[in-house]
């Protein structure tokens, strides 16, 4: 579904992604882990095709779709979906209104009319449901005021609302205290079907406690420098990112 | 050399042919007030931004032309719709002619001609005297119990080929305990030049509560002076809306007096300006008493190569105690052609007041743009919904019920244009 080749990308001056190459194929989840610093968000960016990264070399495809030919509304109506790290708060933009707007762009792009209001609120309520989300949360401005745990459900509920091909989630767990964060688990794994793929973004195992992880990778400066299964993480855990960093400069 | 350039020679003979009536003495003094002062020029502080040249260009080849009505063009299809737009009782100034065939209602309402009963009032200020001087006729209207639908004010003009002028004239007296809702419609059509002029003078009783919205949508390219004085009763409250969508330049000046205790103003305004635009709102308000309140709030998007100036002037006179003056500005400039002018004002000779004023101008959120757009929105869809949100609390808060549906539709509609012109 998304592979990826020796991908170099900066920001401004400074080189951060230095050859990164990663393969995720439908129905798997990955978890990407590694130091602050590493790259972990600058990949999540540049899969959602933010401009302020600059792509200087390799090739990543979706579904054989060279993605750098993609704007990032197409991207997105692709079925590729970003759970930000921040997500920004949008005053005066209604949280029902964005939600709609995002399917029906989606439906669009797949020769689908637009969702019909009694359809769409009933689903936005089942999705929120399942999230602990308080259905006046539609009604009020896009992630305007939330604190760090409902601007992250918010992400979840989106992904949920579009479900996409492919999601990546961006330190969905950071901020989150245990009660939010067994939602969005639970949010997130009855999202994981046959045909969809999940990528984690973490700094901590904490998260895949809930979400187990089929492939665990440990990015530093740029590259992946280990990849392995779900033990791989426990193993971070208890021993930290310094050995691998030293055996892969050894 | 006077310091305007308006033909006043022109001027007189054009007054010369108006008919001997009511209005004649009035005609006069304001002609000879012309004659004296001319019109305000760049080199005047309040007019430091706004240059009047093209309203003269007009003016003078509308004067040299035989200052005639417009050369064809029925426009009461125009009217029609534009009075089917908002459900109200209308009364309708077209081409600078009264129009009473649309004002249905008279519970509560009385309205008479200038032209039937007394001029009116002469200001001694520049563009009032220019109004006055070729009125053909103005309106008086006095509300004196509540109506069951807004009170329409349409100032409509079309422009066929040519030069044309117009003047409006409407004096509103809103009974004391009344409630009234007010809407003033100014729009233009026509491919000719056309220079608009008007003057509402308004005088809001004791304890009246009065919700006024201005809506101004000319043809981009038009000019319009516009000139609206409010006096405001004692506990009375007066809150009003404009919405500039349209206009190529636009000047309004909006005046009110706070001349009793316990009054309550609202004075907020809307300019949404694209290339070749220039909108201009110069407020001034007079605290003279107090306790009394005032509130402004004024919200651009501007794109494109244009210009707008926003002049809040709040001045607390000496014994005004208890004055809470509150102003903001806040603008969103899309392009780096497009200028903003912006000058709080606030004069203080009393001691005991709670005033404020903030103003900001800014770009575009581009993380929210990228978050809309990562959610599969376009780019212009993206932007017309962050430049939605920022008009929307205005258009919200538009202080006639009646009205919204139509002002946050034409504020849709005209961003949806003006988002699409190059944003660079």
């Amino acid at each position: 579904m998304l592979e990826i080749n020796n991908l170099t990308a900066r920001i401004g001056d400074t080189e951060i992604l230095r050859g990164l190459t990663l393969s995720v194929k439908a129905g798997e989840v990955h978890a990407i882990m590694g130091p602050n610093g590493s790259g972990k968000s600058t990949l999540a960016q540049v899969i959602a095709g933010h401009h302020d990264y600059v792509v200087t070399g390799g090739t990543v495809t979706f579904n054989g779709k060279t993605l750098f030919d993609l704007e990032p509304e197409e991207r997105a109506r692709e079925g590729i979906f970003l759970g930000f790290q921040y997500p920004v708060e949008i005053p005066g933009v209604n949280n029902a209104y964005l939600l709609k707007a995002a399917v029906n762009a989606r439906r669009k792009h797949q020769g689908l009319g637009e969702i019909d209001a009694f359809e769409f609120l009933k689903l936005a309520r089942e999705k929120m449901a399942l999230l602990g989300m308080d259905t006046k949360f539609l009604n009020r401005g896009v992630n305007e005021g939330f604190s760090g745990g409902e601007k992250k459900r918010n992400e979840i509920l989106q992904m949920a609302m579009l479900e996409p091909k492919l999601a990546i989630l961006d330190e969905t767990d950071s901020g989150l205290d245990i009660d939010a964060l067994k939602a969005v688990a639970e949010g997130v794994n009855s999202l994981r079907t046959p045909d969809r793929a999940i990528v984690l973004v973490t700094h901590y195992q904490r998260l895949l406690d809930y979400i187990s992880p089929d492939f665990v990778h440990v990015l530093s400066e740029g590259r992946i420098i280990r990849s392995g299964d779900r033990t791989l993480a426990l193993e971070l855990e208890e021993k930290g990112y310094d050995w691998l960093r030293e055996a892969a400069n050894a | 050399m006077k310091p305007s350039m308006l033909s006043v020679e022109g001027l007189k003979t054009a007054v010369s042919r108006l008919p001997d009536d009511a209005l004649s003495a009035t005609r006069a003094v304001a002609l000879a007030n012309l004659d004296e002062h001319g019109l305000p020029t760049v080199r005047h502080e309040d007019w430091k931004y706004t240059d009047l040249r093209p309203a003269i260009d007009i003016s003078n080849r509308w004067l040299a032309d035989g200052a005639l009505g417009p050369t064809a063009g029925d426009i009461s299809a125009t009217i029609a719709s534009a009075t089917r737009s908002i459900d109200a009782d209308w009364l309708v100034i077209a081409n600078g002619t009264i129009d009473m065939s649309y004002f249905n209602s008279s519970r509560g309402i009385e309205v008479e001609r200038f032209s039937e009963s007394a001029a009116p009032f002469v200001m001694d200020r520049p563009l009032a005297d220019l109004n006055a001087a070729l009125l053909q006729d103005g309106l008086r209207v006095r509300v004196h119990a509540a109506t069951e639908k807004p009170l329409g004010l349409l100032i409509i003009d079309n422009a066929h080929s040519g030069a044309a002028v117009s003047q409006a004239n409407v004096e509103i007296m809103v009974a004391p305990g009344c409630d009234v809702e007010i809407i003033e419609y100014q729009t233009s059509s026509g491919r000719g030049d056309h220079y608009a002029n008007s003057v509402v003078t308004m005088d809001i009783g004791e304890a009246a509560r009065t919700g006024y919205v201005r809506i101004q949508e000319r043809r981009i390219g038009h000019v319009q002076t516009g000139r609206l004085s409010v006096t405001v009763g004692k506990d009375a409250r007066f809150a009003m809306a404009s919405y500039d969508l349209g206009g190529g330049l636009v000047r309004n000046d909006v005046d009110i007096d706070l001349g009793a205790t316990g009054a309550d103003l609202v004075c907020n305004g809307l300019y949404l300006a694209g290339d070749g635009q220039h909108i201009d709102n110069h407020i001034r308000i007079d605290h003279r008493v107090g306790p009394a309140t005032s509130s402004q709030e004024f919200r651009g998007i501007l794109n494109g190569r244009c210009r707008c100036v926003w002049n809040g002037k709040a001045i607390v006179h000496k014994g005004a105690d208890g004055t809470d003056a509150k102003q903001a500005n806040h603008n969103l400039l899309l392009s780096e052609h497009a200028e903003i002018n912006a000058k709080p004002e606030l004069e203080i000779y009393a001691d005991d007041v709670k005033c404020s004023h903030g103003t900001t101008v800014g770009q575009l959120d581009e993380a929210a743009l990228f978050y809309l757009r990562s959610r599969g929105l376009g780019k212009h869809e993206a932007i017309q919904v962050l430049t939605r949100a920022f008009a929307a609390d205005l258009v919200g808060r538009a202080p006639v019920n009646a009205a919204k549906t139509l002002i946050a539709a034409r504020v849709d509609a005209r961003l949806a244009e003006l988002t699409l012109e190059p944003t660079s």
